[in-house]
């Protein structure tokens, strides 16, 4: 599995499995062989290898990022039902997906596509953006130091932060000093730096995968493959 | 082994070096401008151009014999970055103003307040060669091949058996590895990734640490289970994903492709992962969890299939029986499945040709299912090995040793191998148990951990694998 998202308000998570192509819902106290409570699935759906999705529990939808589209769901969706949008693009291979509620914005990690340097970038859509929507802007480039995804992203909308793992640009599939998470701003533009580094270059993380936000005590959660570990920083910058 | 004393000589150098690196951070803040950034040099102390003795401080006592790991992973940058804790959380404030310009790009060196990892290796994959002795077990914490011998048995009160050969580290190819195969005649060493990688490696039986691969085959797939005929020098892989059996030549190394192909809807392949071969009655066995969908293949199955949108699926798990030499969009002869079979979430398998059984590991049914190789529908194990004093819980992998007449078994659930008679049922204590870590010690089961949620409701951390 290689996404889960939490939703306070109605108590409940959300994974993908790619293999089975659904999206489960399982109540937050679920525990031990315990069957969701909600199951997406079926030809409605287009779910193909569904990997990484994000839940906005404002506007009650769950978003799922595919390879070569985004799907959104009602977040109460259940069975074989069809999307309620769908972004697709031949630019759009998208990584990930974080909802900003505050600007009302969708904030898709995509990688690139072509034979060129792999090298990837944040794409700004408006939230209901869907069809061949342009982005509003896109965050990429050397200096932004976007490389490589490693995994799920996040967003913090009260302060715009967009928080995310990169491989580095080595090709390195089993460890590499390259990796990091970076933490760039929702209304950057261009080839922006990040604002913050943390973990790496060169720093503690080796392959890094997921990350969460514990916005009450300001903390950044993070997974590792290589050190098959989740590490917990404090980085009250981003809050 | 290592004895005590001598661990503790080192530990206390390592404690020294520890304290002066302590002393290093103290001086240094943990937060500093990338070059070029525009963030101005910090004012405070820097560190002179030798380290600095701040502090000593005594050792615990420590009693027994033990012996530390010597990870493979990145662990031990963790273990050290680990003792810097809190140390920069102090001046984390002071750049906050200086970083909201967009201009301004920080590094922050702080290390992590918490880690939850596992410091023992997790046993997945295992098989024996009795004629040597010789007991190969898989890691897939600290991505590691362990040797141990047959006959060891890690006593009550020992923190865990040591291995006579340790493989691991970035030059292997070798990371979730959760098939291994010896070779009976040159006693090399064959090693499955699983979900990460698509190396196949091979190691001579003089391998040992962070070496290169003697050989190694590029699967066309993440390989999930793995057998061998060695009457017809074949290698056998199972592609979860791609729901296929791939058939190489035993030898097959770089980018050599499969001689043929199982693949296809009317296999009835729904997410293999276990594979057995029964050269006595030329079957092959394939153990499948359920997690099904529907694959578009080019004309000749020669390629890697790509999933048809919305065809996914839960079926029940199953072990389909195929002929040896199946191969293309070829139906099974016979499907073992139902409720009947508790078939739940079936890992790797083997085959006992002499006494026509075959040996699951039953992983989420904390159990290993044995049936017989004539099975068919929905039929009950013919045994079960299963309960409390069998210490079987989430086994990933079985290996049988004909000679000595013994089952062994990976229980990826507690930092364990175990060895039963082969003829055992019901809830039996095992003969020998090889552990990796404290019998009392938790396994905390992560696995690859792609993504992390935070309930917020709790304060629990949420971790897929």
């Amino acid at each position: 599995m290689h996404g889960i998202a939490y939703n306070e308000v109605h108590d409940e998570f959300y994974i993908p499995t790619p293999l089975s192509q659904a999206i489960l819902t399982f109540r937050g106290a679920a525990n031990g062989e315990e069957a969701p409570i909600r199951v997406i699935q079926g030809p409605l759906t287009q779910l193909d290898e569904p990997q990484r999705l994000a839940i906005d529990p404002v506007h009650n939808e769950i978003v799922i990022a595919q390879d070569r589209n985004v799907l959104v769901f009602r977040r109460d969706a259940n069975g074989n039902e069809a999307p309620l949008r769908k972004l697709t693009g031949r630019d759009l291979r998208p990584y990930g997906a974080a909802v900003d509620t505050v600007r009302n914005l969708l904030v898709i990690p995509s990688e690139s596509t072509g034979s060129g340097p792999d090298r990837g970038k944040f794409l700004i859509f408006d939230r209901t953006a869907s069809g061949e929507a342009k982005p509003l802007r896109v965050i990429g480039g050397d200096k932004s130091m976007i490389s490589r995804f490693s995994g799920p992203m996040a967003v913090y909308p009260p302060t715009g932060k967009i928080i995310a793992g990169m491989r580095g640009e080595t090709g390195a599939e089993l460890a590499t000093d390259e990796c990091f998470v970076g933490v760039w701003n929702i209304t950057d533009n261009g080839d922006v730096p990040p604002h913050y580094t943390i973990g790496g270059p060169k720093g503690v993380l080796q392959m890094v995968r997921g990350v969460a936000l514990n916005a009450k005590h300001k903390e950044l959660i993070v997974t590792d493959k290589r050190l098959n570990a989740v590490l917990t920083f404090y980085f009250p910058e981003i809050f | 082994m290592i004895r005590a004393s001598r661990i503790a000589r080192t530990t206390g150098l390592l404690a020294v070096l520890v304290v002066a690196a302590l002393g290093f951070i103290l001086v240094n803040p943990g937060i500093r401008p990338r070059p070029g950034s525009g963030f101005a040099e910090s004012s405070e102390r820097r560190p002179k151009a030798s380290r600095q003795l701040v502090s000593i401080q005594p050792m615990m006592p420590m009693g027994g014999e033990m012996c530390e790991w010597a990870p493979a992973s990145g662990f031990a940058r963790l273990a050290a970055s680990w003792h810097g804790v809190r140390t920069a959380q102090s001046v984390s404030a002071r750049i906050v103003s200086a970083a909201a310009d967009s201009d301004v790009s920080v590094e922050i060196s702080r290390p992590p307040l918490r880690v939850i990892s596992d410091r023992n290796p997790l046993f997945s994959a295992i098989a024996i060669e009795p004629e040597s002795g010789m007991l190969m077990v898989t890691d897939q914490n600290l991505f590691q091949l362990l040797e141990f011998n047959r006959l060891d048995n890690t006593p009550p009160h020992a923190r865990m058996t040591e291995p006579k050969r340790v493989i691991g580290g970035p030059l292997t190819k070798a990371e979730m590895m959760c098939a291994v195969y010896i070779d009976p005649r040159t006693k090399e060493v064959y090693v499955g990734n699983g979900d990460t990688q698509r190396w196949l490696p091979v190691f001579s039986k003089d391998a040992r640490g962070n070496v290169q691969p003697d050989r190694f085959l590029k699967v066309e797939g993440a390989v999930a289970g793995m057998a061998v005929d060695e009457q017809r020098q074949e290698l056998f892989v199972t592609i979860e994903a791609d729901k296929m059996v791939l058939v190489y030549k035993k030898t097959a190394s770089g980018n050599d492709r499969p001689i043929r192909r199982l693949a296809g809807e009317a296999t009835q392949l729904e997410g293999p992962r276990g594979i057995a071969l029964d050269t006595k009655r030329n079957l092959l066995f394939v153990s499948n969890t359920g997690n099904a969908h529907s694959l578009k293949y080019d004309a000749d199955i020669t390629k890697s299939p790509v999933q048809i949108p919305g065809t996914g699926r839960f079926e029940p798990a199953s072990i389909t029986v195929h002929s040896l030499d199946a191969q293309g969009n070829t139906a099974p002869l016979r499907i073992i499945e139902g409720p009947n079979t508790q078939l739940n979430v079936p890992a790797l398998m083997a085959v006992d040709e002499e006494r026509g059984e075959l040996y699951v590991a039953n992983n989420t049914g904390h159990s290993v299912l044995v049936f017989k190789v004539t099975d068919s529908g929905d039929v009950k194990p013919a045994r079960i090995i299963k309960g409390p004093k069998s210490g079987i819980k989430h086994p990933s992998a079985v290996a049988l040793d004909l000679k000595n007449r013994e089952l062994w078994v990976t229980n990826f659930g507690n930092h364990t191998a175990t060895v039963y008679p082969l003829t055992a049922n019901g809830d039996v204590a095992p003969r020998r148990t090889i552990r990796s870590g404290p019998a009392d010690e938790v396994n905390l089961l992560i696995g690859n951990p792609g993504a992390v949620g935070y309930d917020s409701r709790r304060e629990e951390i949420l971790v897929p694998n």
